[in-house]
This record gives structure tokens, C-alpha cells and sequence, in this order.
């Protein structure tokens, strides 16, 4: 019993060896089952949008022509480097502001989920392993508390003009609701219109890229 | 115990001991304690929807709780946790620490400004990382852990010294662990999630992370605490000695594995949430063991509780300690988690674990040593020190049940598929009785506080006492 007592013992078995055990079974073991899925990078995320021309592409084109001179002046053109960019802003501030306190980015197979959460007329719209291997889930961001609603299918739940007033003040789309209003993602533009910014045109295409990969876009999301 | 006891006496004891490190760094852990407090308070007041900043982008309800986790983590807890081990280590082992005065100002003034830097980047540069626990920006954990391996080897060399002559005593085994363990949690879970790996796998190490930094550093320096200041104010040894080695071996073994439990049901392989909530519910035997230690030890000595606030603090923590321990072995199960995952239960169980057990037992562990670090026989006021105690434990005991209740009401109401804005709207009164439970907790707080300041500032020493005798 005295050997377990000595700081040598102590440090490498459990120290060290538990430690490391336990580290194989949690978290090591699992990356080395799904390391067959592709890792994703931004650009490859920004390639797949324009290539598939997902919900999320059209509405990078909608925020383009709602706001161009705010477009103009941050992201230049409609293309796969700025859409790429707006991701990119988008996802940090998403994660400066503490979105993900309040917002999780997971449905779970159990207690309704599913049907609360999941697209209407896609079958299987629980969370799964792939469409989280990309660089804009490093680290994740499932999230541990909900206070407002989960946010990883929202490309199919609400369209880019409820997101804007809802980012400026959620009290007008969502009477009730707690969830500070954000004006500092906002700016006047020459006619003194109140618009979103760099920051907010990033914030509004993550958040409306979230779930767009499973959202078959209809013939009237296209742009005239 | 056998070097505290044997090694001279009281006099030799108290040379090794640094006293200006241990009042700076309890000190600093008070007044973070106070600030993260606030912090949580603030956020409360948006949950009501009466947040008195809006629209301030510095002052953002959203960053504001990172402060209040990621303060409590770094601020509070470690500041806190050094101070007292400056105090216990020495004491325990017979040896002074590796060096008082370049080290160990070096770490006291690298860890204020590490904090700071953390509140400066997340409030007003927008440079924050979404891993629970682990805010602090990417790129200030490289100097967090350079911090954890000179506090590793701060402590380490009395405790290598004393390990040399004799077995160790328990705080050892606690520390020793600890100080490997550190470091080592905190460079896994905010390195591999953001370079070497994304998604499941990235969720999987954040989830060891959070659970890790509890309980392979927090828990280990509080049990470690615990075994030395219980003993050491009831005069008595410990009951069992076998039971100590059964509650170290089996956290040391379990406790690592227990992480994934904070993401059942996701696209984590099932395999690991699997041994996540089996290890989890094994731990609950080794906690009730230790429990069982320091319960058996108090037998004979209750009465001790009546007068002695710090071994009060001690105890009350250590029975919250156990209820979140039992309720964890429950709401582990895939079961519960169909219910109360991401609901208020989640936000009243870690309230219960980190304010009622670990904050509790660092405020008596605190109240303990500081009038002997000024020299005077008892804190300043008996009356503050009690009302301190009683208002902190009804707030949190108020906290944990509101909570609870509150995260059984959304997750029904969640299963019941009700529209999104009713959940909010069932909240809202759970949420109100929260704000006023936390407006007890920091009451009490700056009651214990405004003590603390007196005792150090008033009053005649022990010293100027004796001399007039």
C-alpha cells in the first residue's frame, strides 16, 4: 500500500496511464472511427454552395441585391471567395457574441426533435457526423443550453428578411422572446436605411447557410 | 499527517508558509468571485428581459456569460485554489515551495493579467472561443498552460521532497495527481478541438475538456483541501485511511472517462457515450466513499459546527457535493437525457457543484486562514460571518431547486412539441426567483467580503495583544 502513496506512483499511473486511458476510449477511439469522412475547409464549404446552389447561395445573392452598396463597399462581388469571406465573419462573430449560449447546433433522435426541429419532406434531418466535419465546427458547436431555439436547420425555417429584423430586434418577428437585439451589425446607408454591415452580412449568411445542405431549393428561390 | 505533526511545532510550521502569497491570491479570488457573480447576475436580467445595458455591444449578455464561466474558472477558482494550497502544501509536506519570491510573484501577476486579458479580448475585441470553460481566445491558452507547468513545479518540489522520507498524506496523492493532470486538460481541450480535428470528434474532446477541468482539476485540489483542513480544525484524524486511497483510486480511474456524458444522444460514437455514462455512475460509489470518510470523522465532534463557521462551510459543501454527485448518477442515463438535456436542470446542477460545493468550501477554507494570516484571533464579526453563511447557502439551495424545476417544466414542454416561445414564456417566473436567489448569493458575498476587509484592516492583532498581556 506505500507504493501507492510515493508521488512517482501516483503521477504515472494515474497521473499519467488513467489519464491517457481514458482519453483513448473518449475521444481518440471515436475520431479514429469517423476519420473516413472528409474533412471540410471554408472554401470547399463556399465551392459546394455555388456548385449546388443551395438555399444558401440564394440567399447571398438576395442579401447582394437587397444591400449593394454595403455589398459593394465589403464583399465586392457574388462569388465563391466572398461568399467564403462572409462565412468566415459570419462564424466568428457568431461565436464572439456567444450565440451558441442560448442557440445549440444539434438535434437529437429523441423527445420530438425531430419533428420540432427536422425539414418538412426530408426524411432524415436528425444531426449526423458528416455535415459537422468542417472547418466552421472546429471546435463544435452543439452547444449545451437552449434558450431560444435550435439553430442547425434554420436555412429551411425562416427566410432572410424575418433574419434581419429578428437580428436587429427580435421583439418585432418574435414578440416574447429575451433575446438581446443586436444593432452594432447594422449601419446607415446613403439614403439613411438602416442595414447590415461587414459583420452583419457575414452573420446573416451563416446563419442562414446553417442546414442549407439539406434544403432542396424550389423553382421560386431563384433570383429574377 | 505524520510530518505536519512531528516537524517541530507551530512556530517552524508558520516560517514556511509565504503569507503575503496566500492574502494576495485569496484576495484576487474574492474579488473575481464578486465580479463573476455580478456577471452572472447581469445575464440573469436579460433572461427577465430587464437587461439595463441594451444595445451596448461591449456590455452584450452573450459575452457577458463568458465572463462569468470563463472568470470562474480562471479568476475565481484558480486564484482561490493557489492561495490555499501556498498555505497547505508547505504545511502538509514540511518544505517551502520551489521559490516564493520570483516565482511565485511571477505566477501571481502572469495570472491576474492572464484574466484580464481574457475579460479585455471576449468584451471589447470580440476574440472568444466557443469552448465551455475554455473561452479564453485560442491564443492565450499557450501561455495558460506555460502558467499550470510553473504552478506544476511550484508545488511539486516540497511534495517530490516529502515523498522521498515517507508515504505521502492524502492532499499529496490529490495534488500530485493534479498537478500532472492540469496542464495536460487544458492543452487537450483547447488545442485539439481547433487543430486537429472537427465535429464529432472535436465534441467528444471538448466534452472530456468541461468535465476534465472539474474533475481532474477542480475536485482533485478540493478533496485534496478538504483532507487537510477537516483534520486540522476538529483536531482528529481522519476515519479511514483505507477509504481515502478507495475515493482517490476510483476518481482517479473513472473520473477522466466521464466526459462524453454532456453530449448523449449525438453523432458521437455510442460505444464512448456508452463508458461515459458508466464510469459516470461507477464514480458515485467512490464519491459516496469518500463521503462516508469525512462523515464518520465528524461523528463525536457535530457540535464543532455549531461555533465553527469554516467547518460549517466545509460540510454543507460536502453534502451538496454528494446530492450532485447522486443526481449526476441519475441524469446520466440516456433516460433522463431525453428529458432534461439543454434544459435549466443542466444550468441549477453545475450552480450546485461549482457555488455550493466547491465555492462554499474554498469561502470556509478562506475564512479559516485569513485572521491567522493578520495575526488576530477570529474574523471580525461573528454576525457577518454568519449571515454570510446562512444568506449563500439558502440562495444556492433556491437556485438549484428553481433550476431544476425550471428545466423539467422546458423539457416537457419541448417534448410537447408547443409552440417555441411557450418555453420561454413558462420560464420567465423560474427565471425571475433565479435573479432573486442570486441577489441573496451576492449579498452574501459582499457581506463576506466587507468581513474579510475588516478583519484584515480593524481591530488589534493577536500580537499587540500579547505583548500588552
Amino acid at each position: 500500500m506505500g507504493k501507492m502513496e510515493r508521488f512517482p506512483f501516483i503521477v504515472l499511473v494515474a497521473g499519467l496511464g488513467f489519464f491517457l486511458f481514458a482519453d483513448f476510449i473518449s475521444w481518440a477511439l471515436p475520431m479514429f472511427v469517423l476519420k473516413d469522412i472528409p474533412m471540410k475547409k471554408v472554401s470547399d464549404l463556399a465551392a459546394e454552395a455555388k456548385a449546388k446552389n443551395t438555399s444558401a447561395w440564394a440567399d447571398f445573392e438576395r442579401l447582394a441585391m437587397y444591400y449593394p452598396e454595403q455589398f459593394k463597399k465589403y464583399y465586392g462581388e457574388v462569388n465563391e471567395k466572398s461568399f467564403e469571406k462572409a462565412l468566415r465573419i459570419g462564424h466568428h462573430w457568431y461565436v464572439a457574441e456567444g450565440c451558441w449560449n442560448c442557440h445549440s447546433q444539434m438535434i437529437r433522435p429523441v423527445s420530438n426533435e425531430t419533428l420540432r426541429f427536422g425539414i418538412p419532406g426530408v426524411s432524415n434531418t436528425v444531426s449526423y457526423p458528416s455535415e459537422y466535419q468542417n472547418e466552421l465546427q472546429a471546435p463544435v458547436l452543439w452547444g449545451t443550453k437552449r434558450i431560444g431555439p435550435d439553430l442547425i436547420r434554420e436555412a429551411a425555417v425562416h427566410n432572410i428578411d424575418w433574419q434581419v429584423a429578428h437580428l436587429y430586434n427580435p421583439l418585432t418577428t418574435s414578440p416574447g422572446s429575451n433575446m438581446p437585439g443586436y444593432p452594432w451589425y447594422f449601419e446607415k446607408d446613403k439614403n439613411g436605411n438602416i442595414v447590415p454591415n461587414e459583420r452583419g452580412i457575414g452573420l446573416l449568411t451563416y446563419v442562414m447557410w446553417l442546414g442549407s445542405w439539406e434544403v432542396k431549393p424550389t423553382k421560386e428561390w431563384a433570383l429574377k | 499527517m505524520a510530518t505536519a505533526t512531528s516537524t517541530a511545532g507551530e512556530v517552524q510550521l508558520t516560517n514556511l508558509v509565504n503569507y503575503t502569497l496566500v492574502k494576495l491570491h485569496v484576495a484576487m479570488g474574492l474579488i473575481f468571485f464578486i465580479i463573476v457573480g455580478l456577471m452572472g447576475f447581469l445575464y440573469s436580467l436579460q433572461l427577465d428581459g430587464i437587461y439595463p445595458f441594451p444595445g451596448i455591444e461591449f456590455l452584450s449578455p452573450g459575452r457577458v456569460r463568458m465572463i462569468h464561466t470563463a472568470g470562474a474558472a480562471y479568476g475565481f477558482l484558480v486564484n482561490m485554489f493557489t492561495g490555499l494550497l501556498y498555505w497547505a502544501v508547505p504545511r502538509f509536506t514540511g518544505y517551502k515551495v520551489l521559490n516564493e519570491k520570483y516565482l511565485g510573484g511571477f505566477m501571481f501577476i502572469g495570472l491576474q493579467a492572464a484574466v484580464l486579458i481574457t475579460v479585455v479580448a471576449i468584451l471589447f475585441l470580440g476574440q472568444a472561443d466557443n469552448v465551455e470553460w475554455g473561452e479564453t481566445p485560442w491564443w492565450l491558452d499557450p501561455i495558460i498552460v506555460a502558467w499550470l507547468l510553473l504552478h506544476a513545479i511550484q508545488f511539486g518540489a516540497p511534495i517530490i521532497k516529502a515523498s522521498q522520507k515517507a508515504p505521502l498524506y492524502v492532499t499529496g496523492w490529490y495534488v500530485s495527481a493534479m498537478l500532472v493532470w492540469t496542464p495536460l486538460v487544458v492543452f487537450m481541450g483547447n488545442f485539439i478541438p481547433r487543430f486537429w480535428s472537427a465535429g464529432s470528434g472535436a465534441g467528444a474532446v471538448q466534452s472530456t475538456f468541461i468535465h476534465d477541468l472539474v474533475g481532474l482539476y477542480v475536485t482533485p485540489v478540493a478533496w485534496g483541501l478538504m483532507y487537510y483542513f477537516v483534520p486540522v480544525i476538529m483536531k482528529k484524524p481522519m476515519w479511514s485511511h483505507g477509504l481515502s486511497l478507495l475515493g482517490f483510486w476510483g476518481l482517479a480511474f473513472f473520473y477522466p472517462m466521464n466526459g462524453v456524458h454532456h453530449f448523449l444522444w449525438s453523432p458521437i460514437p455510442m460505444f464512448a457515450q456508452y463508458s461515459a455514462v458508466f464510469a459516470t455512475v461507477a464514480i458515485e460509489f467512490a464519491v459516496t466513499s469518500v463521503l462516508i470518510n469525512f462523515m464518520m470523522t465528524l461523528r463525536g465532534s457535530a457540535e464543532v459546527l455549531k461555533y465553527n463557521v469554516p467547518l460549517r462551510y466545509m460540510y454543507t459543501g460536502a453534502i451538496f457535493y454528494w446530492i450532485t454527485c447522486f443526481q449526476c448518477a441519475f441524469h446520466v442515463t440516456l433516460t433522463f437525457q431525453k428529458v432534461i438535456h439543454f434544459t435549466d436542470w443542466v444550468t441549477g446542477h453545475a450552480h450546485l457543484i461549482m457555488f455550493g460545493t466547491f465555492g462554499m468550501w474554498v469561502l470556509g477554507m478562506a475564512e479559516y486562514v485569513w485572521p491567522r494570516l493578520f495575526g488576530k484571533e477570529t474574523m471580525y464579526s461573528k454576525g457577518m460571518s454568519e449571515g454570510a453563511y446562512w444568506l449563500l447557502t439558502i440562495g444556492v439551495i433556491a437556485m438549484f431547486v428553481d433550476l431544476t424545476a425550471a428545466g423539467l417544466v422546458q423539457g416537457f414542454d419541448w417534448i410537447g412539441l408547443n409552440p417555441w416561445i411557450d418555453s420561454v414564456n413558462f420560464s420567465k417566473p423560474f427565471w425571475y426567483f433565479r435573479s432573486v436567489a442570486g441577489i441573496m448569493m451576492l449579498t452574501g458575498l459582499l457581506m463576506y467580503a466587507m468581513n474579510f476587509y475588516k478583519t484584515a484592516t480593524a481591530g488589534k492583532g493577536l500580537e499587540a495583544q500579547l505583548r500588552n498581556a
